[in-house]
């Protein structure tokens, strides 16, 4: 594995291939690698899919920018700021998209026993619900549980009676997706991950996916990250690629550095409830600005500013939020 | 007039109502797990009023935050304000599963007379309209003790049986034959509880022995047959114990001018 290498976001999401697999940090609108997500967008990606914990504003852009074939995950939408994933609705009900649901509990425990080496997770949570129908495993209804795709499991679920004290229990398979693109506060200058705030699901989908790309609001010194290992989440050699993008987390938040952007998040919405309004809106904020400084100096200064994080409490007070 | 009198109506709006009898449910001491939106400002004055002992845990990890400004969602920084710990999903929904979580707010587009929601399908497969997915509501109604749901009365999404489940009320197809069955033939020694009570923009509901929705009280201005009217099962109306009680002026000053003064979701 080796150390990980500073690379351009170009040159990072040039490594993905149509067809991978992904998934990444974050929590619906918070700490989403959105640079990343639009330059995949940008390089014309088809085919991903998506293997997530929960998914956001980052996995309905994907979508809506026609990248992506299979969608696993408990949810998607925008929190606040649009009640369902515009996209994602839209390209399912026209049969373009795959839609694997599970629940919560069952997505994390896939990626824990990915992250761990183990073939399934046995769980409790979401028995009795329509997600473990089998008239809705719909990767196996399409015939892609064959076993010629690596990256997708034999089954979706399996009932078992456990020995020790009888119980009924859900298996559900390991995740080991190919990639994980992540967003953190804090890279040391040899690959030390910092996650500030609330970790989410970060631990289990850096550590389930075979590649790792890391975004990060800065790079600092490796001396300097070391001197408190105890606030550090992943070692340099679980990480293959660092790019280093200030604000590579907008429109979601990223506690300790900026606020979610709700009215950015709101215009999206509003706009990609159809394809012809997604395809303008990815005309001006993706394919009609060159990369991602070009996307900072359009939101512009003063945006950024409002947007920008109080050190005391980890967010902006400056952002109106509400009729008052 | 007291800060500890009941409003009348008119002098407050349905959603401070609803806000105000989901913070009623929650008992001192309570280890609550709570979801964006209502919830958010139930469990907030809950703990400035009936339960200043109750811990809120929020599933995207944190527990026990002190949030000096409502978060919007619960991946949102203002929620660890003052936390206990901002950790993640392993931690949180592991203490879900160990039996730690007492109650638990939820939502959903659809509700059925057992208790089930669905947040996925509307109108369910195929054809159904796609919405945002279980997120941790199938898990949290399924393990924590009580569930409270907070719902829009409307006759299109209070009916028999959901169109899709994606989260497990009192009665529930065990899988994979699918037989509709009480939810304690399908957790077994899993089981620990389910929904508790609804609380609806016109009235507060329970659950009989049998696990099924009746209606306990009706917000003013209503009749216990309007709100059956706007159901597509016909509701037990038998047992309504009175009218649901109105926000103190103390809860309306509390909603208004500490847990959401800037009026987020309380426009």
């Amino acid at each position: 594995m080796g150390r990980p290498r500073k690379v351009s976001l170009t040159e990072a999401i040039g490594l993905i291939n149509d067809g991978d697999s992904l998934t990444f940090s974050g929590f619906t609108i918070w700490r989403r690698p959105m640079a990343a997500i639009m330059e995949l967008i940008r390089q014309g990606k088809k085919d991903l899919h998506l293997i997530e914990v929960n998914g956001g504003t980052h996995d309905d852009m994907l979508i809506g920018g026609g990248c992506v074939k299979i969608w696993e995950s408990c949810w998607s939408g925008h929190e606040l700021y649009g009640k369902i994933p515009g996209n994602l609705s839209r390209k399912f009900q026209a049969g373009e998209l795959i839609c694997e649901d599970y629940s919560h509990v069952q997505m994390l425990y896939r990626l824990v026993a990915g992250a761990h080496g183990l073939p399934f997770m046995p769980i409790f949570a979401a028995l009795g619900t329509d997600i473990l129908n089998p008239e809705y495993d719909m990767l196996g209804k399409v015939g892609l549980r064959d076993g010629s795709h690596p990256k997708i499991p034999s089954k979706k679920y399996e009932m078992y009676t456990e020995s020790f004290t009888g119980s009924e229990v859900a298996l559900v398979p390991a995740a080991q997706p190919d990639w994980c693109i992540a967003h953190v506060q804090m890279v040391g200058s040899e690959g030390t991950v910092r996650v500030l705030g609330q970790k989410y699901a970060d631990d289990e989908a850096f550590k389930a996916a075979d590649k790792v790309i890391v975004l990060t609001e800065q790079i600092v010194p490796e001396e300097f990250i070391r001197r408190e290992p105890e606030r550090n989440l992943i070692p340099p050699y679980l990480v293959d690629y660092i790019v280093e993008l200030p604000w590579a987390g907008h429109p979601t938040g990223c506690y300790g550095s900026y606020e979610a952007d709700g009215e950015f998040i709101k215009d999206f919405y509003t706009r990609s409830r159809t394809q012809e309004g997604f395809d303008e809106w990815a005309q001006e904020w993706i394919f009609g600005v060159k990369d991602h400084e070009a996307y900072l100096n359009k939101l512009g200064v003063s945006r950024l500013e409002t947007l920008r994080a109080s050190t005391a409490l980890g967010y902006s007070q400056k952002v109106k939020r509400g009729s008052r | 007039m007291a800060g500890n009198d009941y409003a009348k109506v008119g002098e407050f709006k349905p959603i401070d109502l609803l806000a105000v009898a989901a913070a009623r449910e929650v008992s001192d001491g309570e280890v609550v797990f709570a979801g964006t939106g209502l919830p958010m400002l139930a469990i907030m004055l809950a703990q400035r009023t009936n339960a200043p002992n109750a811990t809120c845990i929020y599933e995207a990890g944190s527990v026990d935050g002190r949030p000096i400004d409502l978060p919007t969602s619960v991946g949102d920084a203002r929620c660890h304000y003052q936390g206990a710990l901002a950790s993640g999903l392993w931690d949180v929904f592991g203490q879900l599963g160990r039996g730690v979580v007492d109650m638990a707010f939820l939502g959903g587009a659809e509700i059925d007379q057992y208790g089930s929601v669905n947040t996925t399908y509307m109108g369910g497969l195929p054809g159904g309209k796609r919405l945002t997915g279980s997120g941790g509501n199938a898990d949290i109604n399924s393990l924590a003790r009580r569930t409270v749901f907070i719902m829009v009365q409307e006759k299109r999404r209070w009916v028999e049986r959901c169109s899709y489940i994606t989260s497990p009320g009192w009665r529930i197809p065990k899988w994979p034959g699918g037989e509709f069955v009480h939810k304690k033939e399908v957790y077994n020694k899993a089981f620990r509880g389910g929904p508790w009570a609804v609380i609806s923009d016109m009235g507060v509901f329970r659950f009989d022995d049998e696990g099924v929705i009746y209606l306990d009280t009706v917000h003013p201005g209503f009749t216990p047959e309007q709100v059956r009217d706007k159901c597509m099962f016909k509701l037990n109306i038998a047992r309504v114990s009175g009218e649901t009680k109105t926000p103190t002026y103390n809860d309306l000053e509390l909603l208004y001018k500490v847990v959401d003064p800037e009026g987020i979701f309380l426009s």
